[in-house]
């Protein structure tokens, strides 16, 4: 949309169907007896696609690929989840919106892990101005630097359980609060879309445009400037290198209907095809000047992989508030933001972590287990039961060198493109940071009176979080790194590459709004160097 | 999970193994019912389906026809493990009717209904939840358990059920946090 607006003539190239707003979601309004098995899958939908299954359900499968159609290697147990759609992931997405600060953006450094931020938060602070005016985002302010405040929509607000919770926080830790969730849910009119009416049924697609979707927002924007064509069902293949200018000169696609080769060519280029795709895309875009995959001078193109963990936290019971209950369906939990590592605290790990979670009451979903049956047993289940609190810690992930993506050598998919072979475990630091998360989490539910704590670690794989980042990592030095500080791919300055695959440590932070304000930045950057002669 | 928690789930294995064994087997050897039978079973479930949501001031689950929904989640949505307790069970229970009560379960009274039930539930279920969750991997969901899970779910999802039995709200517009919650107010149907 950025560069359609500053009067680039734009091609937006998608490997899946197109998804036009309100017109192409069909299940966005329906209830759940108008599902054949209500919000089920089937066992056919489940062999077919098991991993993408286990994510979605019946309202939102539709924006999740069939795991047959697009098969990948997990060398080690690592879950990729994806809607190959236009949109992507931006239907499907937790709308989380953080910002990153200088804790984060000077971690690598100060500690010496992998290689330090080109960037520092003064840097990026207006883009996520920016950005956030133009989607809106709901949230307090707080005031903390770890996690800066934002541009704000009014906040949504905590139900009486999570007050509470807030509240006995407080009290135990001047250093600690619970906060209500940012997200990019509109909790007012805003560029035409909105408010979100509270149905929570997001990922299906929202005809009231209550959320951030490229598919509600960005898409029809970029449309209205006159400057963006659209070709879904193209499968980019290859980034085209012109050896003698140096540069870029297109790329080379596959019609996934047709299986019919185009080329395409542009001044720059905005690889954005998420973090293991792109990697693997530079990676098969192979020429004399770079053997080893498209500006991988410094053999870390699909290295550095990581993804959140959000395996440990709490849940307990509560038995007051019995007169109170809620009305209509938040979009969103709350936020316990980082207290960890602020200082040298002395602890078995480095960084930290986010918890997020939610309180309820215990409804009919809850009590389905519970012995008996008949009138009395009805009784109660269409009662509310006690109120309850999940939460579980986001943590960040240190970049492994060993932690990869590749391209397998021999299988390939229908497109007769190599599979994507993963590498990745959660090593000694995330572990401790879980074992941390897992005792917080269960000490601040028992000092708020909750009982029956069930204090767990789910130990799921990579991938899991579904916030994958880091194989084609931003850098000050091209030797150790891929991209610069204005996400150019150092050795060919007119590739950008700002998704998830850019960032050069993970942070705690859902990441989505710092690659959209990466993103604004570098395409800022992109057009001005254009502009100036310098692409 | 720790190594004495482990033996012990080990030694239980091959008890559960003997004590899952049905009554229907020792009856009748021979016929093992087929999943394209069970919609000619639909009066039966029906009949176990409102012995578990009665009609009461609100509709129960033949009002929601629940019976429709366990068939089609047996055919479509089950594993085959589970799918095989599930036939087996009824026909078991059918059998259990027949013995004790010398009729059908539809022409039972609802004491007689409800103390068929009881025996199933407790045949399905074991105090300690630990077996429960081990038996259910190994052997999929006693016939019961499934019985019970499929009509809970079907009633509530229903639009009888969700709609009357419990309180719907199909486009809540705001969120209210923190309300007084009002005598006899039905909990919500969707989260």
């Amino acid at each position: 949309m950025d560069l359609c607006k500053k009067g680039m003539k734009t091609l937006l190239l998608e490997r899946g169907r197109d998804v036009k707003h309100v017109v192409d979601y069909p299940t966005a309004n329906l209830n759940p007896w108008d599902f054949d098995y209500r919000l089920n899958h089937t066992m056919k939908e489940i062999q077919r696609s098991p991993l993408q299954s286990s994510h979605s359900n019946a309202g939102d499968a539709l924006f999740y690929v069939d795991d047959s159609e697009h098969p990948y290697i997990e060398n080690t147990p690592f879950s990729w989840i994806r809607g190959y759609q236009v949109g992507g992931r931006s239907l499907t997405w937790g709308r989380q919106c953080y910002r990153l600060s200088d804790l984060d953006f000077e971690a690598n450094l100060k500690e010496g892990i992998a290689v330090d931020w080109p960037l520092r938060y003064r840097d990026i602070s207006p883009w996520y101005d920016q950005v956030e005016q133009f989607i809106g985002v709901s949230g307090s302010y707080e005031k903390l630097a770890q996690l800066p405040d934002g541009q704000f929509l009014p906040a949504m607000e905590l139900n009486c359980i999570e007050s509470h919770l807030a509240d006995s926080i407080r009290k135990h830790d001047q250093d600690r609060l619970l906060t209500i969730a940012r997200v990019a849910n509109l909790t007012k009119g805003w560029d035409s879309r909105g408010p979100c009416q509270n149905r929570n049924l997001c990922s299906r697609g929202c005809p009231f445009g209550g959320y951030f979707s490229s598919n509600s927002s960005t898409i029809p924007a970029a449309f209205q400037t006159g400057n963006l064509t659209l070709r879904p069902y193209s499968t980019v293949t290859e980034i085209l290198y012109d050896e003698i200018t140096q540069k870029a000169k297109g790329v080379r696609i596959m019609d996934t209907l047709t299986h019919e080769s185009f080329e395409y060519y542009a001044k720059i280029i905005f690889v954005n095809a998420s973090t293991i795709a792109t990697a693997g895309l530079l990676l098969n875009s192979k020429s004399h000047r770079f053997p080893d995959g498209f500006g991988n001078d410094s053999g870390e193109l699909g290295h550095n992989l990581m993804d959140h963990h959000s395996s440990a936290g709490a849940s307990g019971l509560h038995d007051g508030f019995q007169d109170r209950y809620y009305k209509g369906r938040r979009p969103c939990g709350f936020l316990i933001p980082r207290f960890r590592n602020l200082r040298s605290e002395g602890l078995d790990y480095l960084r930290g972590y986010n918890i997020q979670g939610d309180g309820e009451r215990q409804e009919w979903r809850e009590k389905i287990s519970n012995p008996g049956f008949g009138a009395d047993f009805k009784k109660q289940l269409t009662t509310p039961g006690k109120w309850s609190i999940w939460m579980a810690g986001w943590g960040e992930c240190l970049p492994y060198h060993e932690n990869k993506v590749s391209l397998h050598p021999t299988e390939k998919d229908k497109w007769g493109q190599p599979l994507m072979a993963i590498d990745f475990s959660f090593r000694d630091n995330e572990e401790k940071m879980m074992k941390d998360i897992k005792e917080t989490s269960g000490e601040m539910l028992s000092a708020a009176g909750f009982k029956e704590i069930d204090t767990f670690n789910y130990h799921k794989p990579g991938g899991a979080t579904i916030h994958e980042m880091g194989t084609a990592r931003m850098g000050r030095d091209p030797r150790t790194s891929v991209l610069n500080g204005f996400n150019q791919v150092h050795a060919v300055r007119n590739v950008f590459i700002t998704d998830g695959s850019c960032m050069t440590s993970s942070a705690c932070q859902n990441p989505s709004l710092t690659y959209m304000a990466l993103t604004a930045r570098a395409c800022d950057f992109a057009v001005n160097e254009l502009k100036k002669g310098n692409l | 999970m720790d190594r004495r928690t482990t033996i012990k789930g080990l030694i239980v294995f091959v008890s559960l193994g003997i004590s899952s064994f049905s009554f229907y087997k020792w009856t009748a050897f021979n016929a093992v019912a087929d999943i394209r039978e069970l919609p000619q079973k639909r009066v039966l479930l029906a009949e176990l389906a409102e012995v578990i949501i009665p009609r009461t001031d609100t509709p129960g689950a033949k009002d929601a026809k629940v019976e429709e929904f366990i068939i089609k989640m047996i055919a479509s949505c089950t594993d085959p493990k589970t799918q095989h307790n599930f036939l087996n069970g009824l026909s078991d229970l059918e059998a259990y009717t027949l013995k004790y009560y010398n009729r059908e379960f539809k022409d039972c009274s609802l004491g007689e209904k409800t103390a068929i039930l009881t025996y199933f539930e407790e045949k399905a279920l074991y105090k300690v939840n630990l077996l429960n969750k081990i038996n259910n991997k190994i052997f999929g969901l006693p016939f019961f358990v499934k019985l019970k899970l499929l009509t809970i779910e079907g009633y509530c999802t229903s639009q009888i059920g969700a709609t009357q039995g419990l309180a719907y709200d199909y486009i809540p517009h705001i969120f209210s946090a923190c309300i007084p919650l009002t005598k006899n107010q039905k909990s919500w149907a969707t989260k």
